[in-house]
């Protein structure tokens, strides 16, 4: 009886052996946790994962795999009955299927045989199949050197037959670093930032600072819609929605307009750490890039970063513009950022912010706004979405 | 949003369809389905509808019937007429002459942004400034008239500032100018704001086009007329089955016509006890603005009571510097619908061209909201409002003040 199954391969996981059955588990549950609702299995055997699967959700599952942290590639398998016949047609089918989608005309097949009981030797297997193709379809070629696709057969208890790989998104399993608190803006780089850390096993909690009427309802969909796009690479994402007005008002009456965006900062990094303290998030995440802003120079991003006792992730910080952006649009997030709704009034983006902040001088700053207990209020109003 | 009872305070981007026109609409939309082009009786049925239509929409701008030429809307009405000049100036991919249109800083967007466009297929164009007061000085566009010019475009009421441009000035200039010169000049009005909203004539204008909208008058949306006075026939771009006389081809929205004539008519009924009632909501609502700390009315040179400059359906004001969508919002949060300067281009990042063309700096003209009312607003809805943002504003703008630099 043929059955279809992906087989995946794992790079990083396998190095980290003692954790190895660990990892295998998450990056089982991460499959799992990203196809809800569709028929599936996935189990693993002689250190492979194979996600077992009925035909017509081949499409699903493979979109899924290619956004699967962990996966380094997959490929499509026929398994099979342990017969040179049950092979030899399984082959014609596999083929024909190569042919029709114009992946070219020279092949060559690779036979491995764990099972060593099976009657015919790998190099036999490989000669049968190979002719039986060259007679069904003419115009067909071997070359061992330089193939275009190649049929690759195994013996094991079952007999399987792979189609051509697949690259996955490589990294570490969705859940198996930790857990880290993203600053999620409407923008294009915090996504970013949050999607880099998922892609090294971090589970991902996400903050947004809303601050109607000074922002819009549109701007607070956008933040929603770009944690639901990241939820399709890192399941589960949080997104906490934190009402912050009371905070812009009192920043706007105390500070000197100068000062306005780094104190902003500040307190967004305040309270990012109070909230990670309740969820239990070890790091902060933030999009920040080496000198793209004012409040990214490294005088501000120390400034900013003083206010926490938590390591602040920043995997943006050596990258370019048009770095960031290729990422953006590779894992969905570039169009919903650029959509025009500013998350930001232009209120408080003054004209000329501070570029070197005095820390000190800053730090009092920041004494005079006596904003603890706004922080804390907001704390309680904050509501959480999760996707 | 928690059964927050709404107040409607946005007509002049879209006003509630008069019950009567809906009606219309959905008795001649089941009964009178089959396309006015067709020679059976159900077509002849549906042409002789149309026909009446026309006559009667006609009447109510008094003008003669063969003059109309409905459209899908004020946009389209706009961009026949100004497309029509490619039409002429490209007649057999040959350029005949210099083609030169004048009109004015102020317009809507379908007729500003069409112009710019049409700049790049050898058409210029001129935008005169208002003054402070928001109105074109017909002198300042007489200044831009050149022999080139073969038309004039000037709106009757300006959609952001409720501005009535002086359309007779404009007209006279223009005629004075092509008399000495011989040559004609077309001049068109787009008077989507002005219809059943403010008392004019045509015929007394002497305008040769004029664009209308049906939903801004409690028609419904998808619809609109051209007014192209006799012996004014500048070829049309649409080709196809040469209905409404060839210059609208396609099958005319025959519900959506009967709908807008029966908005005009009964707008045009009312207009001057309508009118009564809106200048005093809009001096209400002027008046009580102006008691809000830090408010601005648009043009600042608008008298709470000013019917012959300014129409009395559009108030526009600000708090600068809060955005005018920060005001938005709030108000919208509160039940109230107002919109930024223009509900068309809030979404544009170039939405103060308006205000600025009247000399008010970029910060200023990005705190202007519209406030738009209609026939059926009352003096409770604009006290609401107002009792709304005299709580609102006052920490909202101490907010956007800050401490300073």
């Amino acid at each position: 009886m043929t059955e279809l199954l992906f087989l995946v391969k794992y790079g990083e996981i396998a190095l980290k052996k003692r954790n190895r059955g660990a990892f295998v588990k998450s990056l089982k549950d991460s499959i799992r946790a990203k196809l809800p609702g569709l028929q599936f299995s996935v189990y693993e055997t002689f250190h492979r994962v194979f996600v077992r699967f009925p035909p017509e959700q081949e499409k699903a599952i493979s979109a899924a795999l290619t956004r699967t942290f962990g996966v380094v590639s997959f490929c499509k398998a026929l398994q099979i009955e342990r017969d040179i016949s049950a092979i030899e047609s399984a082959a014609v089918g596999l083929a024909e299927g190569f042919i029709a989608a114009g992946m070219g005309k020279k092949f060559k097949v690779e036979t491995r045989r764990a099972d060593k009981s099976f009657p015919l030797s790998s190099y036999e297997i490989s000669c049968r199949v190979g002719e039986l193709l060259l007679e069904r379809f003419p115009g067909l070629g071997v070359d061992v050197h330089t193939p275009d696709w190649v049929m690759n057969i195994e013996i094991r208890e079952h007999a399987y037959l792979y189609g051509p790989s697949i690259d996955g998104p490589y990294g570490l399993p969705n859940g198996s670093s930790g857990k880290g608190l993203l600053l999620l803006s409407g923008g294009i780089d915090s996504p970013v930032a949050g999607w880099m850390m998922a892609k090294r096993g971090m589970t991902i909690e996400s903050v947004y600072f809303h601050s109607a009427p000074f922002t819009s309802e549109k701007a607070r969909e956008k933040v929603e819609t770009l944690a639901r796009t990241l939820s399709g690479w890192a399941p589960g994402i949080v997104l906490f929605v934190v009402p912050f007005t009371p905070v812009l008002a009192r920043i706007k009456e105390k500070a000197m307009d100068e000062e306005v965006t780094l104190l902003l900062r500040a307190c967004m990094t305040s309270f990012a750490t109070l909230l990670a303290e309740r969820s239990g998030a070890m790091c902060l995440i933030t999009g920040e890039s080496l000198g793209q802003v004012a409040s990214q120079t490294v005088e501000s991003m120390a400034f900013t970063g003083s206010f926490t006792e938590l390591p602040v992730f920043r995997p943006l910080v050596g990258m370019n513009k048009e770095e960031i952006i290729t990422i953006a649009r590779k894992i969905d997030t570039f169009e919903t950022s650029n959509l025009p709704y500013a998350d930001c009034c232009v209120l408080f983006s003054p004209a000329h912010p501070l570029i070197r902040p005095n820390q000190r001088k800053m730090k009092l700053s920041f004494g005079h706004l006596h904003v603890e207990t706004l922080l804390r209020e907001a704390l309680e109003k904050t509501e959480k979405v999760t996707f | 949003m928690g059964g927050q009872e709404t107040t409607y305070l946005d007509w002049a981007a879209s006003a509630p369809p008069e019950p009567d026109a809906v009606d219309e609409a959905r008795e001649v939309s089941l009964r009178l389905f089959a396309n006015p082009s067709s020679p059976h009786a159900p077509g002849r049925e549906a042409g002789e509808k149309l026909e009446q239509m026309r006559s009667r929409f006609a009447g109510v701008l008094g003008v003669e019937a063969r003059e109309i030429v409905f459209t899908s809307g004020g946009t389209e009405s706009n961009g026949a007429i100004l497309l029509s000049l490619l039409h002429r100036h490209r007649l057999g991919g040959v350029q005949r002459q210099k083609t030169r249109v004048v009109s004015t800083a102020i317009e809507h967007s379908s007729v500003y942004e069409q112009l710019h466009s049409l700049q790049g297929h050898g058409i210029t164009s001129a935008f005169v400034a208002p003054r402070p007061n928001g109105a074109v000085d017909p002198q300042a566009l007489a200044d831009a008239l050149d022999e080139d010019t073969v038309m004039v475009s000037v709106m009757m009421v300006n959609n952001e500032t409720g501005a009535v441009q002086d359309l007779e000035g404009v007209a006279r200039v223009v005629r004075d100018f092509s008399a000495r010169r011989g040559r004609k000049i077309i001049v068109h009005t787009d008077a989507v704001q002005a219809l059943g909203k403010i008392p004019f004539s045509l015929r007394q204008l002497d305008v040769d086009a004029a664009s209308f909208s049906g939903h801004k008058i409690g028609g419904l949306r998808g619809v609109g007329a051209l007014f192209l006075r006799e012996n004014t026939a500048p070829g049309f771009l649409s080709m196809g089955g040469g209905q409404e006389r060839g210059r609208r081809p396609g099958t005319e929205n025959l519900p959506g016509i009967c709908a807008m004539t029966v908005a005009a008519e009964k707008r045009l009924l009312h207009l001057e006890q309508d009118r009564a009632a809106a200048r005093e909501n809009a001096r209400l609502l002027i008046h009580g603005l102006r008691e809000i700390k830090g408010a601005w009315i648009f043009p600042s040179a608008r008298e709470e009571d000013d019917a012959a400059r300014y129409s009395p359906y559009i108030v526009s004001a600000g708090f600068p510097p809060l955005p005018a969508e920060v005001v938005v919002r709030m108000a919208d949060s509160r039940g109230y619908c107002i919109s930024t300067g223009s509900a068309c281009s809030s979404k544009k990042k170039d939405r103060t061209r308006v205000p600025e063309s009247m000399g008010l700096s970029h910060e200023t003209a990005l705190s202007a909201i519209r406030v738009s009312i209609g026939p059926s607003t009352t003096a409770a809805q604009i006290d609401g409002l107002l009792a709304a943002l005299r709580q609102d504003i006052p920490p909202l703008l101490s907010i956007a003040q800050g401490r300073g630099a």
